[in-house]
């Protein structure tokens, strides 16, 4: 798999309250945005497979669209095309599905497309629609009322808050840093900058996270063409290509979890990641992590091991995390400044991975040392599983 | 939100797991979990066998819940609870006047109550509250 496959186009729509900009529409902008982002030009016709990442509409009202959908809109029928939910990472999980399928030899040129509409409905239908677990366990008032991804998450801050240390203030920097970044991202949802006072003095979501420690729901669309390394000339004179990529398991049930301070999912993901990749998290020079909510962004800084356990916090103190800092952590601005539109979530990660790597990212651009971003999601019912995709200037 | 009512099956199929509190606990790795399973979720063995979960334990992490799920008066405080003797729960406190009462390590024990009222049926279940020391 390492170096088989490469990007040579992506594209997105600027996340928000897009209430003008329906389902199909996004999905139109983005994959319109994609093709034009193939500096030498593509035929659409070239793509011979997709998969579109959706999560749940059924519950947010957009409906569970089919592979159809998306071959519909981008006006190709004559490709297969499949939809993928897979929680939270069901845009990086999206991104592997297309990678797996040019690495299996099947077809040459792929598309990866998320599109989520996360606002149609109001707010709190929309978060109880993302906070049912699914299944029987996850509707069984007794066990899972109320258990959405604030609750969770509050529970390992806490955890992290006694095990170790960290403060309010801890979660809040990354709030600070993330939004500060979010500024110079053109498609970030929120383009403001917020300070630890202004986090701590929002409302308390769920004690210890405040609104300001928590990502919006949003809505958004974002896509990568992949090709055969080998042939990525033809379309871009800057492919980026693909060294590990993989998906990691741990439970579907909170009870039946070890630990609040360590999320297993992300470890293993990680860990299959860098492996396929032959390379250390030392080698990586920045990556977009799932900040779905600010303590989260420390569990993950740590599960990836760019930290040792516990140390995490403090090295952002020190601003190793900031976009000038030693490994710059989402400086697009992440889902705290862009939302979580949740099947394009990942996709608009990878967008910015590969145009840090092309040293496009202007005013936010990173530093580059070995060429190697990384890109990163986390979620469902006991944050379970997570998805890793490890990208690089080289092959 | 599509919500199950009491009169659904899904009550009636977890009346063992939720009223009575059986569980499984694998004969192989020790894990103990619910409802009852005939893999162990976390080894994947098949050697395992009912167990009754405990009402006691105390309290490994909790939130304090400002934006609860409709029919509930902020705050709600979420528990996960380590079980005397091993294993998880996870529900709700009750009795609690302030949530600075509730701290990790926090010895509780499980209660029956009304969770909730849905379409006029009452839906009960185990609540933890603190326990006499």
């Amino acid at each position: 798999m390492k170096g088989k496959v490469a990007v040579i186009g992506v594209g997105m729509i600027k996340f928000g309250e897009l209430f003008e900009k329906s389902l199909e529409n996004m999905i139109q902008e983005a994959y319109l945005n994609c093709l034009k982002s193939v500096d030498k030009g593509i035929d659409p016709k070239e793509i011979k497979a997709a998969w579109f990442g959706q999560w749940s509409g059924g519950y947010i009202g957009q409906g569970s669209q089919s592979g159809a959908t998306l071959a519909s809109m981008i006006g190709n029928l004559d490709i297969p095309v499949t939809r993928l939910e897979n929680a939270c990472p069901t845009g990086g999980d999206t991104f592997r599905h297309a990678c797996l399928g040019v690495a299996s030899g099947l077809y040459d040129v792929v598309l990866a497309l998320g599109a989520e509409k996360m606002r149609d409905k109001p707010s709190a239908e929309s978060m109880m629609a993302a906070g049912g677990g699914g299944a029987d366990t996850g509707w069984h008032p007794s066990w899972m009322l109320g258990q959405g991804g604030p609750v969770i998450q509050a529970m390992h801050a806490v955890r992290q808050m006694h095990d170790f240390g960290y403060t309010m203030e801890d979660f809040a920097r990354v709030a600070v840093k993330n939004h500060l970044n979010g500024t110079l991202c053109p498609f970030a949802h929120f383009q403001f900058k917020v300070s630890i006072e202004q986090v701590l003095n929002s409302p308390s979501i769920c004690w210890p996270l405040h609104l300001l420690d928590c990502c919006p729901q949003t809505d958004g669309a974002a896509a990568a063409i992949v090709c055969r390394a080998d042939i990525a000339k033809r379309y871009t004179d800057k492919p980026i290509f693909v060294l590990g990529t993989n998906v990691g398991i741990d439970h579907s049930q909170l009870w039946d979890r070890n630990s609040f301070v360590e999320q297993p999912a992300t470890v293993k993901a990680g860990k299959g990641a860098f492996k396929m990749a032959g390379i250390k998290p030392a080698d990586v020079d920045f990556a977009e992590l799932h900040d779905c909510f600010t303590n989260t962004e420390l569990l993950n800084i740590e599960d990836l091991g760019f930290a040792r356990k516990g140390e995490a916090a403090g090295m952002l103190k020190e601003g190793q995390f900031d976009r000038n800092g030693s490994r710059p952590i989402n400086p697009s601005g992440g889902l705290k400044a862009h939302g979580h539109p949740i099947g394009a979530t990942g996709l608009g990660q990878i967008l910015e991975v590969v145009t840090q790597l092309r040293e496009e990212a202007g005013g936010r651009q990173v530093k580059l040392k070995n060429g190697i971003g990384l890109q990163h999601n986390i979620g469902g019912p006991a944050f379970g599983v997570s998805a890793v995709n490890i990208l690089s200037r080289t092959s | 939100m599509a919500q199950p009512t009491p009169a659904s099956p899904l009550f009636w199929r977890f009346n063992a797991e939720v009223f009575r509190l059986i569980g499984i606990k694998c004969q192989d790795c020790g894990h103990i979990s619910y409802p009852r399973t005939k893999i162990c979720h976390e080894c994947g063995s098949l050697n395992v066998q009912e167990y009754k979960l405990p009402k006691k334990g105390s309290i490994h992490t909790y939130c304090v819940n400002w934006t609860p799920p409709p029919q509930f008066e902020p705050p709600i405080t979420p528990v996960v609870v380590d079980l005397e003797g091993g294993g998880k729960y996870l529900g709700l406190m009750t009795e609690v006047d302030k949530p600075e009462e509730i701290k990790i390590g926090s010895r509780v024990e499980m209660v029956l109550r009304k969770i909730m009222t849905d379409r006029g049926l009452n839906v009960y279940g185990y609540k933890f509250r603190l326990a006499e020391v």
